[in-house]
């Protein structure tokens, strides 16, 4: 009986366990929505026939016959494709042609004149050039108004430049003329056709310029976040617990968060707020300058040069209707965002805005660029150093092809280098030289570049690599033409009278490799400031520091040739060939103002330094060199408007130089001989 | 068993208070009534059985709600399309004024609807979907065509999206205005006008890819919209709004129905292909031009008019009597012209950007597709209209490199922002919403570069070429644990150095006190000494709030050997190279304690790629990013087993920056005082490749 009882007992709690099984999971179905829990969103519903939907667009609707060949063109409207005739540009042939000044020449109309006389765009006869470029005066007394020149044609391939803010409207018909203003409002400009200038302030220098102001990376951390641009011009600065409210007009019954500095022409803080009106954009280029990063509130005008400038990578272009979420985002921002933006402030005002020169140049290079088409400057080239201006698009439009890109394209710098020999009036052909340079592993051919008046020999030593002669034309400048005969990226620039081994050549190579950008070389030269004649001078002696290189034995990449050719100015051109000790201070500036770097030293045997004169050999009266060069220094520094030259104080030795280590085990031990 | 059965997850805690109780009641049961009777026993026993179902009914909570939450199919709707509700729209109802062709982001765009939001990210509405109909009952448009499903499914399925509408900052209608020939616009614009937060089209976005219609074409849509965003394919200068209308590509249906393997980049047998078809007849007699002029190279495709069927096959396309199929012809082609047709967007663009082919654009003023964020020069060739019979020898001058180059960023916009309907709507609402959280905007180079790309480049965080004054100084940060007298030393030494701002003592000990202030040697500089909370040699690389100048010397208590002038010549060294490693040779520096003599690194090679960092100049900027940006592991395996640090350290420098470390080697004897030395930089630039070599070595040592 009870083992009957235990029996079905054990059997009704099975049952129930199954039961329940069974039963609570539909009832947990039940239970499920009647939770508190989060909903999921409301999708888009999956349609059942969803199969059955038609396409937007039936074959016809791509196949319609186009019934008109080209559309209205809008009336008093242009772009690019329209209102430019780029027939007149052929190939990279781009000519420039100035229209001389209608009444009283002004400063900065002559300056500029002379200016792009000297420059590769310039022409002379306005027929034959693709761009005519109207500079309009600065008279106020006069309003805007100007002579409508005779090659007019209705505004056809004319640049109206107009550098400052004209406050009356234009009284000519403008045309299909392209105007390049500053600050142009967003409504009237024209994108892809107009070019926007920044507002420059009226004592901008014209060339040259001052330098970024940024001395650090990385912000001092005890500097204000913010500092905000004022009406009446100046600086304030907000304090460093910003957080309270930085708005002008809403926080001036709150004086203790921060210190008012007003006339403050240049601001020390991370971000500067510039409000989008009009007045805000004298600050602009102040806060760019200073490396504070512009916070511009919904700009009222088109930013300088938008066309090829990624802004974003400067500036923070903010909606003025949300400030607090602007400021909760600028102290959110992480540090690597901010150094990004800083350095990047710095570039633009080095690359483009620092003188008016720049500014000119950059439109010319703009307006270039859109004839050029597909072989124009890349926008990295535009957005990273050392800028368009520099990286000249006629060389390449390939960055790797440049010294500056490399890491940023993520390729390695392999290959050999081409020695170039200059062989000047005086010289015996450097029979010893050429064999230590071509003993090198990494030399791929040798070049002889032949000025003596002399006729090359005919027989020339027997070499591993090839070995070529070019005619140098007697022309010292010629030394940097930008010869097809270079085959490689890298160039060991040599004289007749260089003396070099191999382990010096090998060694320094490889540290070009590490530094493609920058020359490096064996013997150097130091600037320094004259009190005495209130000048540049430079001297060979041997001192803690130097800034210049010998191009007489130096690497260097073949790009510099394209540049000393093609974008110096000629005049500067002309004094290298009247001044032959020129040509090495004028690389030496040129590659200087490009890295903003000094040069690499490497080490080079004892006696070589001893023997080697003070000037470049070849040159046709060394003993007169060192005035010469004197005055060489300070004209080429006037001809670039600034002294780019930065001074080093180290050398770089291979990594077991002079240890007390077996000379076996060293790589370079050659070099430690003598 | 009934008690249990409606749980609910609120009970959850009662059940357990039950549970407990009984429990005990249960363990302790036999002992307290040891003759109890069977009856009660199986009371007793099915008592704890209820309790134990309760328990594992409780258990199931704990998975089962998150199974229906991820099931879709729970909470979306299965409805049929002719199920929506039907709207009628009176004849007289508004129409919106039609668009302000100034409109800008901050005029036209209510900003305040989009708030402050921490993730950055837009919210997206779409309205429900209806049909409307007119008084007659004659529908306006198509209810929703294919595409424009796709379009709303895919935003819908989006991190954008949000059912609130009250917490929306953009609405999207769900009125199809993709193609304009498939509706009436006027009714549309009435449809438009009477949405519920419609407010004159303020943050609202139509999309559209066939604006315009026959004779004239506009290149927008002509639907008034007043102030809505247009998100439009074939957009032209004039009717395009900068910076506020959105130009996107005109979908090609062949997207999806053909499969067209990728093929690499290349000159193809033919230089230049034209594959359209409703070309005007001037355009087509240039291009035949080009043909005759150039022979084979040049192949100029049209409709297959002799086909058996009669039809035109969109599938198909004809030279003569030859017939290719497409768009695989597309593959056999370097250029490809897209010309512009009635529309200025032209689907084949899709097409011919898919196949790898460099398209050549020829339509003046067209608005390129996303061309706010994309660089076309990149992946095209945009060549004027009046000068189509030069179309040939412009591209030949291109270099071979370039056009390998333009291939497969060709190939690579398709992949990122053509592909699908869902790629298309994604990129708008990407480029709206970094209108909107602009300090949070992709960069150009996400948007641009291939992944191969992204991959192997390095971007060095501190690119700008500074030399940072010499006044500014360096600050040396000085990690011990409790080794006082040579820390003392360190310090005194350190002192000395004319260039330094400050001293940090990073203090590891956490079971000693550092000395009393007095105890310290006296500096002429600021000396502060941090107390850690753990005993970690990550400590050393804290960015500190004291750290105010950039240069930062760390330095082991432990090195004494190092004289001020070689201190100061370090500095030096590294304001040249602030973005590298300034370090001083292991072997002449280290001092080794059970053997209480100088250790000598025993490997002498002509190769350096690290310095250690018991004595080491470099940036503070890699303070942070050794403390917060390091992959995690790294981090851990450096804490848990107290070495490698400065491994660690060059390597993450080596990986940040692609450059190598310098070697500061001063020596008295020799004539020049001031020396580097480099050599070898035998770092890897590939930083991938890196991370890999990184934990083998770790592993190793």
């Amino acid at each position: 009986m009870q083992l009957w009882r235990r029996k079905s007992l054990w059997l009704a709690l099975s049952a129930s366990w199954l039961l329940i099984l069974l039963g609570v999971f539909p009832l947990l179905r039940v239970a499920v929505p009647t939770k508190p829990q989060p909903r999921a969103p409301l999708g888009w519903p999956q349609w059942l026939d969803t199969e059955l939907l038609q396409g937007f667009s039936q074959p016809e609707d791509l196949l319609e016959d186009d019934t008109q060949p080209s559309p209205v063109p809008h009336k008093g409207s242009c772009d690019w494709g329209t209102c430019f005739d780029t027939s007149k540009c052929r190939g990279s042939d781009f000519k420039v042609f100035v229209y001389p000044a209608a009444g009283p020449i002004s400063e900065m109309h002559c300056r500029l004149l002379a200016s792009l006389e000297g420059s590769r765009y310039h022409t002379s006869s306005p027929t034959e050039a693709c761009l005519l470029l109207l500079l309009s005066s600065n008279n106020h007394a006069r309003g805007c108004s100007m002579t409508v020149p005779l090659e007019w044609n209705g505004g056809r391939n004319h640049l109206l430049l107009h550098l400052h803010p004209a406050p009356c409207p234009w009284t000519v018909q403008l045309g299909q003329a392209i105007v390049a203003e500053a600050n142009p409002p967003v409504n009237t400009f024209r994108p892809g056709f107009d070019v926007a200038l920044p507002l420059l302030p009226d004592n901008h220098p014209f060339r040259g310029g001052a330098p970024g102001q940024l001395q650090r990376h990385s912000p001092h951390p005890r500097v204000a976040l913010l500092a905000l641009a004022q009406e009446r011009g100046g600086w304030h600065i907000a304090g460093t617990n910003s957080s309270a409210c930085p708005w002008a007009g809403h926080c001036e019954q709150d004086p203790g968060s921060k210190q008012t500095q007003p006339g403050t022409a240049i601001p020390n803080a991370t971000f500067c707020l510039i409000p989008g009106r009009h007045p805000g954009a004298l600050h602009f280029l102040q806060a760019l300058q200073a490396g504070c990063i512009p916070v511009l509130l919904s700009p009222e005008w088109e930013l300088p040069f938008s066309e090829v400038i990624d802004w974003t990578k400067a500036a923070i272009i903010a909606d003025e209707r949300l400030p607090l979420q602007v400021l909760a985002a600028l102290q959110e921002m992480p540090p690597s965002k901010v150094l990004a933006l800083r350095q990047q402030t710095q570039f633009l005002w080095d690359a483009y805005f620092s003188s008016v020169e720049k500014v000119i140049y950059t439109t010319l290079e703009i307006i270039q660029d859109r004839i050029l088409g597909a072989s124009a400057h890349p926008s990295q080239l535009w957005n990273s150093p050392p800028g368009a201006l520099l990286a000249l698009p006629t060389f390449s439009t390939n960055p790797s092809d440049f010294p500056f890109y490399h890491l940023q394209q993520g390729s390695h710098l392999v290959g050999r280098f081409s020695a170039l020999i200059w062989v000047g009036a005086l010289s015996q052909p450097p029979l010893k030289l050429i064999q230590a340079v071509a003993g090198s592993q990494y030399c791929a051919q040798v070049l002889i570049l032949w000025s003596s008046e002399r006729p090359p020999p005919l027989k020339w030593p027997e070499t591993a690599v090839p070995l070529t002669v070019i005619d140098g034309h007697g022309k010292v400048s010629a030394r940097f033409f930008p010869y097809s005969a270079i085959s490689t990226d890298a160039v060991l620039s040599l004289d007749a009278h260089s003396s070099l081994s191999t382990s010096e050549v090998d060694f320094a190579f490889v540290v070009w490799q590490s530094f493609p950008e920058r020359m490096v070389g064996f013997l150097t030269w130091s600037h320094f400031w004259d009190e005495a004649r209130g000048d540049w001078g430079y001297t060979a002696e041997k001192a803690n520091e130097f800034s210049m290189v010998h191009t007489s034995a130096a690497f260097y990449h073949r790009y510099y040739h394209t540049l000393f050719t093609h974008s110096l100015p000629k005049a500067l051109r002309t004094l290298a060939d009247e001044t032959p000790t020129c040509v090495d201070v004028l690389m030496n500036f040129l590659v200087a103002a490009v890295t903003k770097l000094p040069p690499i030293k490497v080490p080079c045997r004892k006696q070589q330094q001893e023997a080697r004169p003070l000037v470049a050999p070849g040159a046709a009266k060394p003993k007169l060199a060192p005035l010469a060069g004197r005055d060489c220094i300070s004209q080429v520094a006037a001809g670039f408007g600034h002294m780019p030259l930065v001074s080093s104080r180290l050398r770089l030795d291979p990594v077991l130089f002079k240890d007390p280590v077996s000379v076996l085990r060293k790589k370079y031990r050659h070099l430690e001989k003598g | 068993m009934v008690t249990c059965a409606p749980k609910q997850e609120r009970e959850e805690e009662a059940v357990c208070v039950i549970m407990c109780a009984s429990v005990k009641y249960n363990i302790r049961g036999p002992a307290l009534i040891p003759r109890m009777k069977t009856k009660h026993r199986i009371y007793y026993i099915t008592l704890f059985s209820i309790v134990l179902l309760g328990l594992i009914a409780t258990g199931m909570f704990q998975f089962w709600p998150h199974s229906i939450e991820s099931s879709s199919d729970w909470n979306v709707e299965k409805r049929s399309i002719r199920d929506v509700p039907v709207v009628h729209l009176p004849a007289d109802s508004p129409v919106p004024e039609r668009g302000d062709l100034s409109c800008r982001m901050h005029t036209c765009f209510d900003v305040y609807r989009c708030g402050f939001n921490p993730k950055n990210k837009i919210k997206v509405y779409i309205y429900a979907l209806k049909k409307y109909v007119d008084d007659l009952g004659v529908p306006v448009g198509n209810t929703i065509s294919r595409e424009y499903n796709e379009l709303l499914t895919a935003i819908s399925d989006s991190d954008y999206y949000t059912d609130d509408i009250s917490r929306a900052c953009l609405f999207v209608p769900s009125i199809d205005v993709l193609n304009q020939n498939t509706l009436r616009i006027k009714e549309t614009a009435q449809a438009l006008a009477q949405l519920s937060r419609w407010d004159r089209g303020t943050n609202h976005l139509l999309f559209n890819m066939l604006p315009g219609g026959p004779p004239d074409y506009n290149t927008a849509l002509d639907v008034p919209r007043d102030r809505a965003l247009l998100a439009g394919g074939g957009f032209s200068t004039w009717t395009y709004r900068q910076g506020y209308d959105v130009s996107i590509p005109v979908y090609s249906p062949l997207s999806a129905e053909v499969n067209l393997p990728e093929k690499g980049p290349g000159l193809r047998q033919y230089f230049l292909l034209s594959s359209q078809m409703g070309l005007h007849a001037e355009y087509r007699e240039d291009l035949e031009a080009l043909q005759a002029k150039h022979g084979n190279s040049v192949l100029v495709l049209d409709k297959c008019t002799n086909l058996s069927e009669g039809v035109v096959s969109i599938r198909k396309r004809c030279h003569k009597h030859q017939v290719f199929d497409y768009p695989q012809v597309l593959q056999e082609a370097t250029f490809c012209v897209v010309l512009r047709g009635a529309r200025l967007g032209q689907a084949v663009l899709s097409d011919v950007l898919r196949a790898g082919c460099v398209p050549v654009i020829i339509a003046d003023s067209y608005v390129l597709p996303f061309s706010e964020v994309l660089d076309w020069k990149r992946a095209s060739v945009m060549v004027p209209e009046d000068k189509m019979s030069e179309v040939y020898s412009i591209l030949q001058s291109t270099p071979q490199r370039q056009i390998e180059e333009m291939q497969r960023q060709a190939r690579w916009f398709w992949e990122a922002y053509f592909q699908s309907i869902k790629a298309i709507a994604l990129a708008t609402l990407q480029i709206i919403n970094d209108r909107i959280y602009p300090y949070a905007a992709i960069s150009y180079e996400d948007w641009n570069d291939p992944p191969a790309v992204k991959w192997s480049s390095v971007s060095n965080p501190l690119f700008l070429p500074l030399i940072p004054p010499q006044s500014q100084g360096f600050t040396a940060i000085v990690l011990t644990y409790d080794r006082v007298e040579s820390l003392f030393r360190v310090i005194t030494e350190v002192s000395k150095v004319p260039s330094l701002s400050k001293l940090l003592v990073v203090w590891n000990n956490q079971n000693k006190n550092p000395p009393e202030e007095s105890l310290w040697p006296k500096i002429r500089v600021p000396l502060k000494v941090v107390r850690t909370a753990e005993n970690k040699l990550s400590n050393r690389f804290f960015p500190y709030d004291e750290i105010e100048t950039e240069a930062v010397l760390a330095i082991d208590d432990d090195i004494i050997m190092l004289t001020s002038d070689e201190l100061q010549f370090g500095y030096e060294v590294w304001r040249e190279f602030p973005d590298r490693l300034v370090g001083y040779p292991g072997r002449l520096h280290l001092w080794d304690h059970e053997m209480s003599k100088w250790k000598y690194e025993s490997e002498w090679t002509n190769e350096v790629s690290m310095v250690l960092t018991g004595a080491a100049f470099y940036h503070k900027y890699f303070n942070y990013l050794y403390t917060y940006k390091m992959p995690g592991d790294i981090k851990n395996w450096v804490d848990a087993h107290m070495n490698c640090e400065d491994i660690a350290m060059n390597f993450l420098v080596a990986n940040i920056t692609g450059k190598a470390v310098i070697k500061v080697t001063p020596r008295k004897k020799f004539k020049c005082p001031e020396c580097t030395a480099i050599d070898g930089l035998s770092l890897d630039q590939t930083h991938m490749v890196e991370r890999g070599r990184e934990a083998a070595l770790f592993h190793r040592l």
